[in-house]
């Protein structure tokens, strides 16, 4: 099995997931053939892919041509982390003027596009591992199972389950705290309600979200639907198709 | 006529190197980053305070904690917020977890292949698979205190203004992970001693770093050639400016030398304040101050992982939770200032709020940016008497070099000045 590991506009943390497997890394390079992952090798070569992870969202005119040319050149393609699921952190940008971000930083040299955007907004998508970052566990599911020819198993959730699971009690009615465990999906093993904060929704919108109910039921703690939009938007999955009209 | 290396390998982020040739003689050279830029302080704007440490470690997935620390830092200069010793104590533990897994990263998955010329850790494990798993070990080590910490090694979640949002009953689980991945990190040494490295040095490069009273990492004044600036006065000492063939913006003194930050210099300015394991470790590899050998960071790297996990175990084998994981915060319009020594050196960040604490303005420097020109002036050296350059040697030659400064390439291109006219209302309840 050829692999092939990209990065586009990111912070590099997904990628080292990679990394963190560890021995495990040494033994599956024993089964498959990591052809492209300039991170990990000086050695690269770019013909054709039976798997590819993709980290990073799109947000040039070159990453646009290039996630083309990945997509053709590879059989089963994942988008791994927030960037390349929703569009990142870099997407809440796209909810604001980006001509003013650009020019209080730059003087025009740069070919930037004003919107950061997933990688399914250019090309089908095979497989989403969620996170910002992704944890090695789902990696490790991933790999396993595609070189098994299964489908992967990975939570569809809400945060909320797993919390429960951990036995924690809920940040919300306990501490009034804002949450964005009901919407979000599960993976990270609650972390944020763990360590007594809310949840800031990095790992993502489960599949339909309820904001409608989510905002009522805030409601009640005096959380306005501006505050709710805010913190969304800067939830490092903004822009992700299942919620970005509503924000 | 013009020679490149299009896409650097095992380096963090991405970026290329272009050598320009005159009748097939080196004329001019540059190390291009190509990364685009996220904005991230752009996104600050408008946004409360307390999204500082989750949104700017964002910036880079190999230090985030550098980020937190200096964000928090500023923020509580800011807000005039005096923190315990006994947190700031454990901020240093967490802080010495990330210099571990960076380290060892750099280490042994990007820098040390090159010592065997083989292309990757994978193809190194083949040659020496015990060596490759002593530094899988210790960058589990690091990792594990991070995750203990903030649940999870990159991005992780408990660092807030004024402290941690929570934090352990107890760290005794941590301590024997940590004395074995010091007693592999020690033999190592045995190992790495037997490294052979080119001869070459840096000319005319000043060392800068942070001064504590103890080896620099959490805090402190900026220090140059007997001087000490506040980090208030950064920005009088210091000079970023565009460069046109690079996202990343360079850095230099006000009075035009090139600098240097990150392990190479505070082993530089600060060797004596090393823990005894490191002074032993430095000398058993012939390592004393002035380093000016990019090439043997590696080496100063291991001193620095060895400092950091004896370090390290005495904060654990002392830990008693503190009474509260966090001091109060109050925000006022203010500016702040926050520095700190990232894995690959001073990260300085300056944000003004408002009087209910909403961002008005973000500046942060990383290393990376202030080590570019370091980083060109090193190559050149490299390469300015060669004749008949050729893409082969470029990459077996040069990119050592630039790998070895450790560049963090994600990093660099996203510091930058945002100034805020309109502050959106935004307030956390």
């Amino acid at each position: 099995m050829r692999v092939g590991v990209f990065k586009f506009s990111s912070c590099d943390g997904c990628q080292l997931a990679f990394f963190e497997l560890e021995e495990e890394l040494l033994r599956l390079s024993e089964k498959v053939q990591i052809q492209y992952f300039l991170e990990a090798s000086s050695k690269n070569t770019w013909d054709y892919f039976d798997l590819v992870f993709v980290e990073g969202s799109v947000s040039t005119p070159e990453e646009e041509e290039r996630i083309k040319k990945i997509r053709e050149s590879s059989r089963f393609l994942v988008a791994i982390g927030a960037c390349a699921v929703s569009g990142g952190i870099q997407s809440a940008r796209n909810f604001e003027d980006f001509s003013e971000i650009y020019f209080s930083v730059y003087s025009g040299r740069y070919e930037v596009n004003p919107l950061s955007k997933p990688l399914s907004d250019f090309v089908k998508v095979d497989l989403e591992i969620r996170g910002c970052p992704i944890n090695k566990e789902a990696l490790r599911e991933v790999l396993i199972a595609l070189l098994q020819g299964k489908s992967p198993q990975l939570p569809s959730y809400p945060v909320c389950l797993e919390c429960k699971r951990k036995g924690n009690p809920c940040v919300v009615v306990a501490k009034g705290l804002i949450c964005l465990g009901p919407i979000t999906v599960a993976g990270c093993g609650a972390l944020c309600p763990t360590f007594e904060r809310g949840c800031y929704g990095c790992y993502g919108p489960v599949e339909k979200p309820n904001l409608q109910a989510l905002l009522e039921g805030y409601s009640r703690l005096r959380v306005s639907q501006d505050l709710l939009k805010e913190l969304l938007r800067i939830s490092f999955n903004g822009y992700n198709k299942s919620i970005r009209e509503w924000l | 006529m013009k020679v490149q290396i299009e896409a650097l390998t095992r380096v963090e982020g991405e970026g290329s190197l272009e050598v320009f040739l005159r009748d097939g003689k080196p004329e001019s050279l540059r190390l291009s980053i190509y990364e685009p830029p996220r904005f991230i302080e752009g996104i600050l704007k408008g946004k409360p305070y307390q999204v500082i440490p989750d949104i700017t470690a964002r910036i880079c997935g190999i230090c985030p904690v550098a980020y937190q620390m200096s964000g928090v830092q500023a923020i509580e200069d800011a807000f005039c917020v005096k923190i315990p010793e006994d947190i700031e104590e454990i901020r240093r533990l967490m802080y010495f977890g990330e210099w571990v897994q960076s380290h060892a990263l750099h280490v042994f998955f990007l820098h040390l292949p090159d010592f065997f010329n083989v292309p990757s850790i994978i193809e190194l494990s083949k040659i020496d698979k015990g060596l490759v798993l002593a530094g899988m070990e210790i960058k589990r080590a690091g990792s594990l205190i991070i995750q203990t910490l903030g649940g999870r090694t990159s991005h992780p979640v408990s660092v807030v203004p004024g402290g941690f949002s929570a934090l352990p009953e107890s760290l005794s689980e941590l301590k024997e992970t940590l004395e074995k991945a010091l007693e592999k990190a020690l033999w190592t040494v045995e190992k790495l001693k037997a490294l052979n490295f080119p001869d070459f040095e840096l000319k005319e490069v000043l060392f800068v770093s942070l001064i504590e009273e103890d080896y620099p990492i959490l805090k402190g004044d900026i220090y140059l050639e007997g001087v000490r600036v506040s980090p208030k006065e950064f920005k009088s000492v210091f000079v970023e400016f565009e460069v046109p063939y690079s996202t990343a913006k360079h850095a230099m003194t006000k009075d035009g030398r090139v600098y240097l930050v990150g392990p190479i210099a505070r082993f530089n300015n600060a060797f004596e304040k090393l823990s005894p394991l490191a002074i032993e470790t430095a000398h058993k590899l012939s390592l004393e101050p002035m380093v000016k050998n990019p090439h043997k960071g590696i080496l100063v790297r291991i001193v620095e992982i060895v400092h950091a996990l004896e370090r390290s175990i005495r904060i654990v084998k002392d830990y008693k939770k503190p009474q509260k994981s966090k001091v109060e915060v109050v925000p006022k319009s203010s500016t702040g200032y926050g520095v700190s020594e990232a894995p690959r050196g001073i990260l300085w960040h300056s944000y003004s709020f408002d009087s209910e604490g909403r961002i008005l303005s973000a500046d942060i420097v990383p290393p990376t940016s202030q080590n570019q020109r370091a980083i060109e002036l090193s190559l050149w050296e490299l390469i300015k008497d060669r004749e008949n350059l050729k893409e082969d040697w470029l990459r077996d030659h040069a990119e050592p070099v630039i790998r070895s400064f450790d560049p963090c390439i994600s990093c660099a291109t996203h510091f930058l000045k945002v100034s805020l006219k309109d502050a959106k209302k935004f307030t956390l309840a």
